[in-house]
């Protein structure tokens, strides 16, 4: 009789459970989530009135970036230094991810994040073109080259890191000083590059060299010519030509001047053509829920405090007057290859699939 | 969906006319809902926000990003890729896994304890970790390679694992311990006087093995092919590394760089590539559940671990066999990354003078974040563990006890989280928890929760199918004559049945635990600050180029690991000799 009964509690059971098990978490979570949510308000009304607003500065504010885990942290300590009332609630993962999270949560209709830092310009000028950005002309950014920020101020560039051609010093190559060696006979199957289509700088790489009269698609088809191996990211770029699998590599400077200092077996080489940088740019969403901290945390990136901070830590800063780190040059050494970021940005995606279809499916 | 509810009591109630005298139909359809609905809020609605993605464009609703991503060589040319990779990886873990448990129930092989600790390691190690072990193996300048240059003094090339084959064999080498461990369970549990019946009869060892044993451990070599094939589908790790140098996309590889794309149909050609997975993952399902339909069920039998066959002379052949495919594919890897870890600076050669133990002594003392995330990852993994030991095995339960459409669809419905991407499943979390009704939200998102939710919705199927290869050898009979006995419900579960579950749940508990602790995709997209995880911590030190760094605190884990599963194979075994006894 009772026996139907009672299987079918074991189902209430499980459905109970499940329930319970939501409610826990809800109940459980919410103290935390006020917390983020509460200050605002005032501070908005204040400081809207344009002008270096003299709104108090406290609080929690959101940070999305992409930047190492470490180079973060230190970071944080040193706003929080300055400002202790502000408590910087972190996201770090890939530049793919923070964005990917970003849009999802535009897409719900909440972005969290107040402030920003990811790789590239054009991802930010894709970001402020969806009018997700606030615009912000921090005192601190007249330091900083105006091509390396927006006019608008909706971003503004934190460091320069320049993509540069990495060797390895085990296979007794001679040493070149131009892009052009990716094409030469002696790189042949030696060379290796992060994928534009995983990796939002190698994109931005794509796009300049391109749009170099010197360069354009027919280095491209150079590079395929010589059977150049597309890797996923920066990351295994270097260790393929760290560990001698492939023997010259496209990769950002900062990787290579750390793997060298440790004493991997690789050297750095800034091509005479010069390089295409990336600037790490920095903004603040549209939708903060502190814009006053926000503004604060942005000073503090681009003071020269922030910016001996980011040297220190191994970046080339973008601040004129501070000098690079051991191994890198400044920016005033640099030769920039440079592109017109809305044009990047606008044709990112044609770049890629022209890109995906010229060295894929061999 | 109510439909196909409607029709599934009609047929139970000329199924079990017994059933209609005995309690109001009423019951019936409460378990079904209480089942339906849950499982439509977790697994369903997270997947439909992301159907709506994909019809979503500028102008209202419409099928143009369809069109447009169904008319693209890619998407076919990575259809055909990750068909072809998850169904022979699938193969090759099948075969792998069922030749290796056999050897490991029923025969007098040597060193079993060993053999089932290393087989996990493939679980345990980060795949990105195993596929950089393979290219330094059998890349282009791999030790295989070398090697076979030297013996033939001209550069050849034996195998290069860059590519689709290499794609596949690393997939099947990484995937078989799914189908090893759903294996052995079953294996145990059938009864040896139905092999000696079938042999005394005069059938060779080789039609006993076709005719008898392999049907009856069909249950367990299904949901583990089944496990196997949904995991070579949304593996991002072995793809990447292998496919993109070949440049051969496989769908979990488009999916990402559609994601990560510009503009605001980025997510919408990601949906619609989800949706192409999300299709060949129910066929799998589908398939399988042909298969099962086949398997027999036969009277339970208490495990029974004795030896069944002597090897005799070919046992050594057998250990050797065994333990240089261990070798190969478990200790190398891993020896690999722990040698990694112990370098100076990644590249060096490995002599004395370039090792060092900072990179260990810096994730566990110096490095904030460590400590913190272990402490996460445990709390996450233990969590997730128990939630899906109830929930998945009372679904298993419910699944098998009252076979029915719904059933089926619900489990295809469960499946589907594991089969995506973690970065599809990641965003459909994202989309959904920040405000899972319209007016409400529950305050998770940004949370640990929100990450433990996302791991319970992706791992349950693991528990449900581990689940079920013990709850389908349980005969019905068992639960009837527990209850004709006066069995209460507690007590027929406490003392009958949960003991004759307890190998598959445990095999699940195992399995979940593993999965959510070395989880990287999902959680470095959900974490934020004070929920950072083991694969947050990995992928930021892999991401900052610091491989000896990542190496260092992936080999801490993995030891980690290895001792407590060798410590928890003790407890199993007291357990069960206790339960048994």
């Amino acid at each position: 009789m009772n026996r139907v009964s009672l299987r079918n509690w074991t189902l209430s059971l499980f459905a109970a459970i499940s329930v319970i098990g939501l409610t826990a978490c809800g109940t459980s979570s919410s103290p935390q989530a006020t917390t983020t949510s509460s200050p605002a308000t005032p501070q908005t009304n204040s400081t809207q009135s344009a002008e270096p607003a003299p709104a108090k500065v406290e609080g929690t504010i959101s940070f999305y970036t992409s930047q190492p885990d470490e180079d973060a942290a230190a970071l944080i300590d040193g706003f929080t230094k300055k400002h202790p009332q502000v408590k910087v609630q972190l996201f770090r993962s890939g530049t793919e991810e923070v964005i990917s999270r970003l849009q999802a949560e535009a897409q719900a209709g909440q972005v969290k994040a107040d402030v920003l830092l990811v790789a590239d310009a054009p991802t930010f000028a894709s970001l402020k073109k969806q009018d997700l950005l606030m615009p912000y002309n921090s005192p601190e950014a007249e330091q900083i080259p105006a091509e390396l920020k927006d006019a608008d101020g909706a971003y503004t560039g934190t460091k320069v890191m320049a993509t540069v051609l990495a060797v390895n010093t085990q296979k007794g190559n001679k040493l070149p000083d131009s892009w052009k060696v990716l094409t030469a006979p002696e790189a042949a199957g030696k060379g290796v590059m992060p994928s534009p289509l995983y990796s939002g700088a190698a994109a931005y790489n794509l796009g300049v060299f391109t749009r170099q009269s010197e360069f354009g698609w027919e280095y491209f088809e150079g590079l395929k010519a010589n059977q150049m191996t597309v890797s996923k990211g920066n990351g295994a770029v270097l260790k393929s030509v760290a560990g001698g699998e492939k023997d010259y590599g496209i990769v950002v400077d900062y990787m290579v001047a750390r793997a060298k200092t440790e004493g991997s077996p690789v050297e750095l080489i800034y091509p005479s053509e010069g390089v295409p940088v990336i600037t790490e740019p920095i903004g603040i969403l549209k939708k903060a829920q502190n814009p006053a901290a926000a503004k604060a945390f942005v000073d503090y990136v681009l003071s020269e405090e922030g910016q001996k901070l980011a040297a220190g830590l191994g970046y080339t800063p973008i601040r004129k007057g501070i000098g690079a780190p051991e191994g890198l040059k400044s920016l005033e050494e640099i030769k920039v290859l440079s592109a017109d970021i809305a044009e990047l940005e606008a044709s990112r995606e044609a770049d890629k699939k022209k890109f995906g279809e010229m060295m894929g499916g061999n | 969906m109510a439909t196909n509810w409607h029709t599934t009591v009609t047929e139970r109630q000329a199924g079990g006319q017994r059933r209609n005298f005995t309690a109001p139909l009423s019951w019936e359809k409460a378990a079904g809902w209480l089942v339906l609905v849950p499982v439509a809020f977790f697994f369903v609605y997270p997947l439909w926000k992301l159907v709506i993605l994909s019809v979503k464009t500028e102008t209202g609703i419409g099928l143009g990003v369809f069109s447009e991503m169904l008319a693209d060589v890619r998407t076919w040319s990575a259809v055909y890729h990750s068909l072809v990779a998850a169904v022979l990886s699938t193969v090759l873990a099948l075969v792998i896994g069922v030749t290796l448990a056999w050897l490991c129930a029923y025969t007098d092989i040597r060193g079993k304890g060993a053999i089932h600790v290393m087989a996990m390691l493939p679980l345990l190690i980060p795949s990105y970790v195993m596929t950089l072990a393979w290219t330094q193996m059998a890349g282009p300048a791999g030790v295989l390679n070398r090697f076979a240059s030297w013996l033939a003094g001209t550069p050849v090339e034996l195998w290069n694992v860059y590519g689709l084959d290499g794609i596949i064999v690393v997939m099947g080498l990484s995937h078989y311990p799914l189908v090893y461990m759903l294996t052995l369970s079953v294996l145990y549990r059938i009864p040896k006087e139905l092999e000696w019946a079938a042999r005394s009869s005069g059938a060779a060892s080789r039609s006993v093995l076709r005719q008898v044993t392999l049907p009856l451990a069909l249950p367990g070599i299904a949901s583990g092919g089944l496990l196997a094939f949904i995991s070579g589908l949304d593996n991002f790790g072995i793809p990447a590394f292998l496919g993109i140098p070949a440049g051969i996309p496989v769908l979990s590889t488009l999916i990402y760089e559609q994601v990560i794309g510009f503009g605001p149909s980025a997510f919408g050609r990601a949906a619609v590539l989800s949706i192409l997975l999300g299709v060949i993952a129910l066929v799998g399902t589908g398939l399988q559940w042909l298969l099962l339909r086949k398997g027999r069920v036969d009277q339970t039998s208490a495990e029974d671990r004795s030896v069944r066959y002597a090897l005799g002379k070919k046992r050594f052949l057998a250990e050797g066999a065994v333990g240089l495919f261990l070798f190969v594919t478990s200790f190398l890897p891993l020896l690999s990354m722990a040698s990694t870890a112990l370098i100076k600076a990644y590249g060096l050669p490995f002599l004395t003078e370039n090792l060092t133990w900072k990179h260990f002594l810096f994730v566990l003392r110096d490095h904030a974040g460590t400590r913190e995330a272990i402490a996460n990852s445990l709390l996450l993994a233990g969590l997730t563990g128990v939630l899906c030991l109830i929930v998945g095995t009372l679904f298993a339960y419910w699944r098998i006890q009252r076979p029915s459409a719904l059933g089926k669809m619900t489990e295809g419905a469960v499946s589907l989280p594991y089969a995506l991407p973690g970065m599809v499943v990641g965003l459909a979390m994202i989309l959904t928890w920040m405000e899972p009704i319209p007016g409400w939200q529950p305050g998770i998102y940004g949370t640990v929760w929100m990450i433990l939710i996302a791991y319970v919705t992706r791992f349950l199927i693991l528990q449900v199918k581990s689940s079920t290869v013990s709850i389908l050898q349980v005969g019905r009979e068992v639960e009837e004559a527990a209850r004709i006995s006066g069995g209460h419900l507690w007590t027929r579960w406490s003392r009958v049945l949960l003991p004759l579950y307890a190998p598959g749940m445990l095999t699940g508990l195992f399995l979940v635990m593993l999965t959510a602790f070395t989880e990287l995709t999902i959680s470095s997209l959900l974490w934020s600050s004070g929920s950072q995880t083991i694969g947050v911590v990995i992928f930021g030190f892999e991401q900052a180029g610091s491989t000896t760094l990542s190496s260092a605190l992936s080999t801490l884990i993995v030891t980690a690991i290895l001792i407590l599963l060798a410590v928890g194979g003790i407890w199993k075994r007291y357990w069960q000799r206790r339960m048994e006894g």
